[in-house]
């Protein structure tokens, strides 16, 4: 009994885990239609403003939830406007910009701060379920990742800006005749995917500690989340999250950590070659 | 537009020059620079991979660092195993090829958007990069060769002489076979991108609808350009790992996939001679920026990544000779209109 | 009089588009060597219906018949390759080759090296584009690249043509051209040509299938199309007034 809770509390936080990291790309992705390939450095950005900023004795909690997600915002906006808007419309170029835009980060980041991994311990202790102790930290995962997802969709289904942003996600030309600064629009998006990103890496902070190259580790799950999930934000996010979450957990209980991606890439193949579009390209397509 | 291969000049050239390299080289430069030299041929070979399926298949791939490390992997595993090299050596360009034909099965018969394209052969040399690295345990072994994790394969065979193993080549006999693979491939794709089968594939880079009109599996025909030029990335990675007689995981970096693209933008891309130039170029560069110690290598790198993009997107060589040509026609062209 | 065997046939064809039937369970038949013109108002589903042929779109429903072999649902290229040639509504060229490099492309399909380039040559010829051989597609006029199309598909001799909108946004002289090379080419060929302007349905059209709303209007000559008042209500929107 006790281990089947354990087992889906596990479930759930790998569920939550891709979702947290995936949500920042694909609220750009769906918006875009483009992959920021600098997204690995963006939650390392996060990391690194998280560490930084509590060494310097700011709560931890306020680097996670506030400076993080706000940095690295305004870092994303910066981006948009100096690179990603001068790419509108040739998607490959965007793709391989913001690879560049990942290695000079990689090697920015390196020549300021050494290439060592530094960290804070995790927050939370632990809580016990029967004979099984669970680490406090991840029932946090799972319920940010919860209010995150609830906060996008209230953004985007009762707020002014949330109608102009799926306005501009279903037809970018008819919301610039109605009077949408189209381009303002990307870069807000912009901004807010940068946010959220910035988020997942304050929280990755504490799990892994940060050093330069450390986006490698978490950018395939996201990228294949996304990919999977289709234009949709939130209900592509989940139901990948969900899907893929699912099945990575699954194979890690039954060979351990290292198949787990590999898994998770073949999983997303097979899905491609039956849905082009990922699972809201076909199915859940009206939705947000 | 239409030029027949012999006619063309530059194709002889660079013909000329390759072979004249091959013949002088070995007399003229001392150890290091052989050395030196030879890893700008491995990596030129590499980068053809990118610039033969790019340019002329429209097919823009993401991952040929999985190809180059699979290949590299492959080479050091089945020549350990076999005492040998000639027939690794095969297998470097068949393996590869071949998982490239599984994978292109997967995104084309998908017909997979160019930016899921992308995302998927990015991640899945990502996955063969985390993978190997967790391969550090005596468990981890083929046959012989224990695959080592982050450690990698330590004393991967000198290539030898076919069919005599004990006869290893010296570094000034591996540049010259090297250099000699470096002009066969050339012509090799010059003469495919030729022939009706490049052409087709030019046509569906131009249009896919159009070429699928006049009755080409276009699904079909870019599944075999991905998996020819996942082959040459395989190969080169062979090269690599014997030219370096050392293979570790960072033949399946980001950073190696990332250079491809690069030297392919930075060179043009739909050339073949400005890719190799550029190989020669920025990784001389690189070297010289490197032993200053003042710039990171990824920062150069994300920075020229960037600036091509950005600011020349059509690539070094056609600039120049978009520059070239409007320079000379500059007041003809002018009184014309 | 026996019926000939029809060369191409579609069988209670539906092709749905979410909520909206855009073809609706049509029953189509076309002769070997017949030159059918598909009419009907903007939305009609002519165009769908065409795209359903030519394996672009794959119909939710129903069959279609080529020579009797069931080719519903197959890859482009492969309906093309059982001798179909097909120009779609946007022209489809390699807009990087030349002219002469796109026809020779076609018809090395099904031609020997040297015959490709001699069968190019004659369609340039046919097409009155030899002047254009040279020059890259990409940059010439719009009509000059319908012709252009117009022989990348007649060049491998296909049994059937299927020209959507062909003579969209031509010349009067070119237009005049493209009639007649559609009435020559049915002389040894089935064609199907979906056309808006009527001034060139008016010099190629005999037999003619009118759609609308997804299903097929009317079927009748030419005449007898121009004359029927229900049609000219429909292309005037005027469906309402039928009715009552």
């Amino acid at each position: 009994m006790d281990y089947t809770v354990i087992v889906i509390l596990e479930i759930l936080r790998a569920i939550s885990w891709l979702v947290i990291l995936a949500a920042g790309l694909a609220i750009i992705f769906g918006m875009m239609k483009v992959i920021n390939f600098a997204h690995g450095e963006f939650l390392m950005l996060g990391g690194y403003i998280t560490i930084m900023s509590h060494n310097a004795g700011v709560p931890l909690w306020i680097s996670i939830a506030v400076l993080a997600p706000l940095t690295v915002g305004l870092f994303g906006i910066l981006v948009e406007r100096l690179v990603i808007r001068h790419l509108y419309g040739r998607i490959i170029d965007s793709l391989l910009a913001t690879w560049g835009l990942s290695l000079l980060m990689i090697g920015g980041v390196t020549m300021v701060f050494g290439n060592t991994v530094q960290g804070v311990s995790t927050p939370l202790g632990s809580i016990a379920i029967g004979a099984y102790q669970v680490p406090g930290y991840n029932l946090l995962l799972i319920v940010v990742a919860a209010l995150l997802m609830a906060a996008i969709w209230a953004l985007l289904r009762y707020t002014s800006a949330g109608l102009i942003a799926r306005a501009t996600m279903q037809n970018p030309d008819m919301a610039e005749t109605l009077g949408v600064r189209t381009s303002w629009v990307y870069m807000a998006t912009f901004g807010l995917g940068s946010a959220v990103t910035g988020l997942a890496g304050g929280l990755l902070a504490p799990l892994t500690g940060v050093a330069p190259s450390m986006g490698v580790n978490f950018v395939a799950q996201s990228f294949i989340t996304v990919i999977t999930g289709g234009a949709s934000m939130i209900a592509g996010t989940l139901s990948a999250g969900t899907l893929l979450g699912t099945i990575s957990q699954g194979v890690t209980f039954a060979t351990g950590p290292v198949w787990g991606d590999a898994a998770l890439l073949l999983a997303a193949l097979v899905l491609l070659r039956v849905l082009p579009q990922g699972i809201t390209g076909r199915i859940f397509r009206k939705s947000l | 537009m239409e030029t027949s291969l012999h006619r063309d000049a530059g194709f002889w050239v660079m013909i000329a020059i390759g072979l004249a390299l091959l013949v002088a080289g070995p007399l003229v430069w001392d150890l290091f620079q052989i050395m030196q030299i030879t890893q700008y041929v491995v990596l030129s070979v590499y980068v053809l991979s990118l610039s033969y399926i790019w340019g002329f298949g429209g097919i823009l791939s993401f991952g040929q660092a999985a190809f180059f490390g699979l290949g590299a992997y492959t080479f050091s595993v089945a020549s350990i195993n076999m005492g040998e090299t000639t027939f690794p050596f095969l297998l470097a360009f068949g393996l590869p090829a071949l998982f490239g034909a599984a994978l292109g099965y997967f995104m084309f018969y998908g017909k997979l958007s160019d930016v899921y394209m992308g995302v998927v052969t990015m991640v899945v040399t990502l996955i063969f990069w985390k993978l190997i690295n967790h391969t550090a345990g005596p468990e981890y072994a083929i046959g012989d060769a224990r695959l080592g994790g982050f450690n990698g394969i330590p004393s991967v065979p000198v290539l030898n002489v076919p069919g005599k193993p004990e006869a290893w080549l010296d570094p000034g006999q591996m540049f010259q076979v090297f250099m000699a693979i470096l002009v066969i491939l050339y012509i090799v794709l010059r003469t495919l991108i030729a022939s009706d089968f490049g052409r087709v594939s030019l046509g569906i880079r131009e249009n896919e609808t159009r070429a699928a009109l006049l009755g080409y599996d276009v699904r079909r025909h870019k599944v075999i350009v991905f998996a020819i030029g996942a082959g040459i990335a395989g190969m080169a990675g062979g090269m690599w790992a014997t030219y370096q007689t050392f293979v570790d995981p960072n033949v399946f970096s980001l950073e190696m996939s990332a250079k491809a693209l690069i030297w392919t933008m930075a060179g043009g891309v739909g050339t073949l001679a400005g890719p190799i130039i550029a190989v020669v170029v920025l990784q001389y560069l690189s070297l010289k920026l490197g032993e200053m110690h003042v710039l990171n290598n990824n920062f150069i790198l994300g920075g020229i990544m960037m600036v091509l993009v950005l600011l020349v997107p059509k690539g070094g060589l056609p600039t120049l000779r978009d520059a070239l040509v409007a320079l000379k026609a500059r007041t003809p062209a002018a009184l014309q209109r | 009089m026996s019926e000939p065997t029809p060369i191409l046939t579609t069988e209670k064809l539906v092709m749905q588009f979410g909520g909206v039937t855009a073809v609706d369970h049509v029953d189509f038949s076309l002769n070997p060597g017949e030159l059918r013109c598909l009419l009907g108002p903007n939305g009609a589903g002519k165009s769908t219906f065409f795209k359903c042929l030519t394996g672009q779109l794959k119909p939710t429903s129903g069959t279609i018949r080529l020579n009797g072999q069931d080719i519903t649902g197959w890859e482009t290229h492969a309906i093309v390759n059982l001798g179909v040639g097909i120009k779609t509504q946007v022209p489809n060229l390699f807009d990087g080759l030349s002219a002469y490099e796109n026809i020779r492309m076609a018809a090395r399909r099904r031609h020997l090296k040297p015959m490709a380039k001699e069968r190019a040559e004659e369609m340039l010829e046919k097409c009155g584009i030899t002047h254009l051989a040279r020059r890259e597609v990409g940059l010439l006029a719009h009509g000059q690249r319908q012709l252009v199309e117009l022989a990348t598909v007649l060049a491998p001799a296909p049994a059937l043509v299927l020209l959507d909108e062909p003579a969209a946004g031509m010349t009067g002289a070119e237009r005049d051209r493209l009639a007649d090379l559609v009435l020559e080419t049915a002389r040894r060929a089935a064609v199907v040509v979906v056309e808006h302007d009527m001034a060139f349905i008016r010099r190629i059209a005999k037999f003619t299938t009118v759609f609308n709303r997804g299903a097929i209007f009317r079927e009748a000559m030419i005449g007898d199309i121009m004359t029927d008042r229900a049609v000219q209500e429909i292309y005037l929107g005027k469906q309402a007034d039928v009715a009552a």
